[in-house]
């Protein structure tokens, strides 16, 4: 393999970890509560500014991630609890406009305490280094993304599937009615995938700014709104398509500048988005699931 | 003297603007089978509802003889009525249709923290419906409306009914398969299972209840022995289907 298609494809993939990270949370949080939250997106700014904070008081590395982890769960928790959690039972548009309300509250009180001006954000200069893998090398930076999702995925996927709280989370997004019923407390289970699913967020930013090497207060807008395009195309509210959505997203729109003539470069949203059209003309309940029913 | 398990005084229940149980009053006593009949709309689902927790009545009292002593129904929350042994199998069985078998099971037992005793009812259940022994890892979604309606009653169970509220367990069901469903809830009467049970199909439900309540546009309008209501004239004629 070529060492420019290799890059692509570790590109891709560290693209798609951050996609998949947030598209996670926000699968889980509409699967449990039927809200489409595009105050997503900006859990994974305030994961960003938390780092940078912390790496500002010389916080070690590890311990800033756990840091972030708990600052994303608490402020989804927040989120959850004094904003959506009142607005329960009403309808569904209602919940969708409040969530762009908590974004924007979000991004301006983000502008008024931190100005918009953009920030530098630096992994440590061992990061930055590159590793070789035989004929091939790639950045420890990206690396590092990749395996930490890989990490933070596993982990997401043994709380769901292997707990009795993980399987309560399922069944209140499968019959919230008949949870109930079963004496499952569903608030509690609702606000733990509000603190899940905003630690990943959360964590993504911290891996975002190492990316990318700059953070400002709007930055949450990108994520969601990919995060929301990785649901669909996965599959909106499966855990498992959210996050193949995710990369599949992430690797499309590298390999669409990396492979494309140069002049197409600029326009890959283009190529990204038409591949979004036919996807939902083939798949409209998403690529990866199976059977999608309605809940009344 | 029998022990009152639900004592129901003067319930009024709203669904937004509609009054829909204008003071209903029922009891269930320990050990028997009571029986709740009536057409579709006159309210028995809410009845269910409001004693689950799910609805609050505007007013009137639902006390539930619990574990802990009584429990105010019109107060409690759902996850608490539960703890406290009254549990429902709801209409539509209601199952959790992504999780497996055992997964449904094990959500039954969500509250009960005795990990032998739990598998001990587990094994009661699977002795009751085998099927679900054999189908434990498959998807709740991919039974037949048999098997889901014995997978409900078994998660039900599971949670170590005190009073079991068991809605519309006939619905929709083929008549092979109710008959079935009316074997294991006469089964779980005698091994001492208190049951309030809500039906459509009066003739069934009146065969096997001890005690009946009639239930018409919100208001108990005949209650009565199994045998006294499965006499009564405006029963046969208007749930029975008997002509006169």
């Amino acid at each position: 393999m070529s060492q420019y298609v290799f890059q692509q494809i570790i590109n891709g993939l560290a693209l798609g970890s951050l996609y998949a990270l947030v598209a996670i949370g926000f699968s889980m949080i509409y699967g449990i509560v039927r809200l489409i939250n595009f105050a997503h997106g900006d859990l994974v700014m305030i994961g960003a500014f938390t780092t940078l904070a912390l790496v500002g008081y010389g916080v070690p590395w590890p311990l800033i991630l756990m840091f972030v982890l708990l600052v994303g769960a608490l402020a989804g928790m927040t989120i959850e609890a004094t904003v959506f959690r009142p607005m329960r039972g009403a309808q569904q548009v209602t919940g969708f406009i409040a969530t762009l309300a908590v974004s924007i509250v979000i991004q301006n009180t983000g502008l008024m305490i931190l100005s918009g001006q953009p920030r530098n954000f630096l992994f440590p200069a061992f990061m930055r280094q590159r590793v070789q893998i035989g004929t091939v090398s790639a950045s420890l930076t990206d690396l590092t993304i990749i395996g930490l999702t890989v990490v933070l995925i596993a982990l997401l996927l043994v709380i769901v599937y292997r707990t009795r709280l993980g399987t309560a989370m399922r069944a209140t997004a499968d019959n919230l009615a008949a949870a109930r019923l079963m004496g499952i407390a569903v608030n509690r289970t609702i606000l733990t995938a509000f603190a899940i699913g905003s630690a990943l967020a959360a964590a993504a930013g911290l891996l975002w700014g190492g990316k990318f090497g700059q953070i400002d207060p709007l930055l949450g807008f990108a994520p969601g709104l990919k995060a929301f395009i990785a649901c669909v195309i996965g599959g909106v509210g499966s855990i498992g398509g959210a996050m193949l959505g995710g990369y599949l997203l992430g690797l499309a729109e590298v390999l669409f500048v990396g492979l494309l003539p140069p002049q197409f470069a600029g326009y890959r949203d283009v190529f990204v988005f038409t591949l979004l059209i036919v996807i939902l003309l083939l798949k409209p309940s998403g690529l990866f699931v199976r059977h999608v029913e309605e809940r009344a | 003297m029998a022990v009152q398990m639900l004592e129901v005084h003067d319930l009024h229940v709203f669904r937004g603007a509609t009054h829909v149980l204008k003071g209903i009053s029922l009891d269930v006593r320990e050990g028997e089978m009571a029986a709740l009949i009536g057409a579709n709309g006159a309210g028995k689902s809410t009845t269910l509802q409001t004693l689950s927790g799910l609805l609050r009545p505007r007013s009137g009292t639902a006390v539930f003889r619990g574990t802990s002593g009584p429990v105010d129904l019109t107060r409690a929350a759902p996850e608490r009525i539960v703890g406290e042994g009254l549990v429902q199998s709801p209409e539509g069985r209601q199952i959790f249709q992504s999780l497996s078998v055992a997964e449904n099971l094990a959500m039954g037992a969500y509250l009960r923290t005795d990990r032998n005793e739990v598998r001990r009812t587990l094994e009661r259940v699977h002795d009751l419906f085998p099927i679900l022994k054999e189908r434990a890892s498959a998807a709740g979604g991919t039974l037949s409306g048999g098997e889901q309606m014995m997978l409900a009653i078994g998660r039900a169970l599971l949670a170590q009914p005190r009073l079991l509220l068991l809605d519309e367990p006939s619905l929709g069901l083929a008549p092979q398969m109710i008959e079935r469903i009316f074997d294991v809830i006469a089964t779980l009467k005698q091994q001492g299972t208190t049951i309030l049970l809500v039906e459509q199909n009066a003739a069934m439900a009146l065969d096997i209840a001890d005690r009946a309540y009639v239930l018409e546009n919100g208001v108990i309008t005949l209650s009565g022995t199994g045998p006294e209501l499965a006499g009564n004239d405006r029963v046969r004629r208007a749930y029975l289907g008997m002509a006169q």
